[in-house]
């Protein structure tokens, strides 16, 4: 599949002015940084909460924004446009996770330090976090093209904030009920096993288990997302 | 003469309703091929088929020799310019923006949008928001982005509908200039004029079916009832048949001088549609 590094960044910067005059989504952003500051207060803050917060951030930043900008482009009937350019699925989609992905990488880098989050320089944990960024970032477009408007977007999110945001502070609940120990392998609690794991010093052996299910994760949204979006292509 | 399109015994059925039955039809390289008939007629979904955003529920369709289902691709998609219902514009962004991005997707410099705004008359207004747009504008933005890459065919449906008659008349003088640069264009259009104008061959749509296609003159010449109207001074018309038997009577008339004005009696274009298809073409 071919990229044009000019196509992608041309996507990017019409997404970046976009984006600075849609406060609405904007303020999407002050989510995970509101509630990095308000336990950051505390004078520690626990593991389970950090993740909650790098959970809540993939949830409101990548995914959400990410699901925004490609349901507006639906809505505003602009995605079609970029669809019969000779822009390639990858430039396209490529372009259009750029903006939610910078904004992501800021914006938990600020969390992080608020929250003073030791682990942060744990190369095993970066990579999980970052097989999880394309895991959110194809989540988000998934929901984007599966909507028909920013509105739609905005309330097919709320479920995923639920479970894959705030789906970790519920581990107690769930455990009495074996019918749902499938939710231990959803994505953002198998990225809470992993981070215990690397706190605990384990290997890389140890962890490999995690990686194999985020990384699986990432493939079957990834595989899904660009089936989905080459059938958008078409009025069928 | 070469194809640019061919379309062969192309259907398309949606649920149970046959919407095109059976059309076929060519276009030549350089021509202004207009496809006319009613709203519903199929002139959209027919524009969709041959962009390869619709696959035909049978027969075929062939653009610049590929078929149509395989156009939606690069390579092929780089030669052809594109103007339909579901044309967006991002309503945040200045004109230039909109039309830089498309710059930058088509990889042609950004020069190309002082010339394609003045072709659609807009160039003192690229740094306006589209939000802030008429409809109007908004369709010759739409129009003038279609024609950022110089595309060696465009499709253009409807392009005038919002437009007043001093635009509409502009964008058709920029039509013929393109199509003297060998652009080879398919335009869909209910208005009859537009047709007149700048159309070398039209072709009427109704119910899913080409009803007709030709050149226009020779479709009036067809369907004229082969008479003409004297105007006279004293303000009476007189309608004659054209023929030797009644040169006398016009050469009467010219010696008494009292003529005003002779006209040949050829229908319009509108009134042959409603004459084959017994409806307005609205």
């Amino acid at each position: 599949m071919n990229v044009s590094m000019r196509r992608v960044y041309a996507i990017f910067v019409k997404d970046f002015k976009e984006l600075s005059k849609n406060m609405y989504v904007l303020t999407t952003l002050l989510t995970p940084l509101l509630l990095a500051f308000v336990f950051g207060q505390a004078e520690t803050v626990s593991l389970k909460i950090q993740l909650m917060i790098i959970n809540i951030t993939f949830v409101s930043v990548t995914a959400f924004v990410q699901s925004a900008i490609i349901a507006e482009e639906k809505e505003k009937n602009t995605l079609r446009g970029l669809m019969m350019s000779p822009a390639s699925t990858a430039d396209i989609l490529g372009g259009k996770s750029l903006l939610s992905v910078i904004l992501t990488v800021g914006t938990m880098i600020l969390c992080l330090l608020i929250t003073d989050f030791h682990l942060i320089n744990e190369p095993m944990l970066l990579l999980a976090l970052l097989i999880s960024l394309v895991f959110y970032a194809g989540l988000g477009t998934l929901l984007g093209l599966w909507t028909k408007s920013l509105l739609e977007a905005s309330v097919a999110i709320v479920p995923v904030i639920f479970i894959l945001g705030m789906g970790t502070l519920f581990q107690k609940l769930i455990q009495p009920y074996p019918l749902l120990k499938f939710m231990e392998y959803f994505p953002n609690f198998q990225l809470e096993f992993l981070t215990e794991a690397v706190e605990r010093e384990a290997s890389f052996g140890e962890v490999l288990g995690y990686f194999g299910v985020i990384t699986g994760w990432t493939v079957l949204v990834l595989i899904v997302t660009v089936t989905v979006y080459r059938k958008r292509s078409m009025d069928e | 003469m070469e194809s640019v399109i061919a379309v062969n015994s192309l259907v398309k059925v949606f649920s149970d309703k046959t919407v095109l039955d059976h059309l076929q039809f060519k276009v030549y390289k350089g021509e202004i091929f207009g496809f006319l008939g009613p709203s519903g007629a199929g002139k959209t979904v027919t524009i969709k088929i041959l962009t390869g955003q619709l696959s035909p529920t049978d027969g075929s369709a062939y653009v610049f020799d590929v078929p149509s289902t395989e156009i939606n691709s690069p390579q092929y998609l780089k030669k052809l310019g594109i103007m339909t219902d579901n044309s967006g514009l991002y309503q945040r962004l200045t004109i230039y923006d909109n039309l830089k991005l498309y710059c930058e997707l088509y990889r042609v410099s950004v020069k190309r949008i002082g010339d394609v705004l003045e072709m659609v008359q807009l160039q003192d207004v690229q740094k306006k928001n589209v939000a802030t747009l008429s409809k109007g504008m908004t369709q010759r933005v739409i129009l003038a982005r279609a024609l950022l890459h110089e595309p060696e065919l465009l499709f253009l449906d409807e392009p005038t509908a919002a437009l007043d008659p001093v635009n509409s008349k502009h964008i058709h003088k920029g039509l013929l200039e393109l199509k003297e640069k060998g652009t080879t264009i398919f335009l869909t259009t209910h208005d009859m004029n537009e047709a007149e104008s700048v159309c070398d061959r039209v072709a009427f749509l109704d119910k899913g079916k080409i009803q007709l296609l030709n050149k226009p003159k020779r479709l009036r010449q067809r369907f004229s009832d082969a008479t003409m109207t004297l105007e006279l001074v004293d303000g009476s018309t007189v309608v004659l048949e054209n023929g030797s038997e009644n040169a006398q009577k016009v050469y009467e008339y010219m010696l008494a001088n009292q003529i005003v004005s002779i006209h040949t009696n050829e229908p319009t274009l509108g009134d042959i549609f409603v004459h084959v298809t017994g409806r307005e073409l609205v």
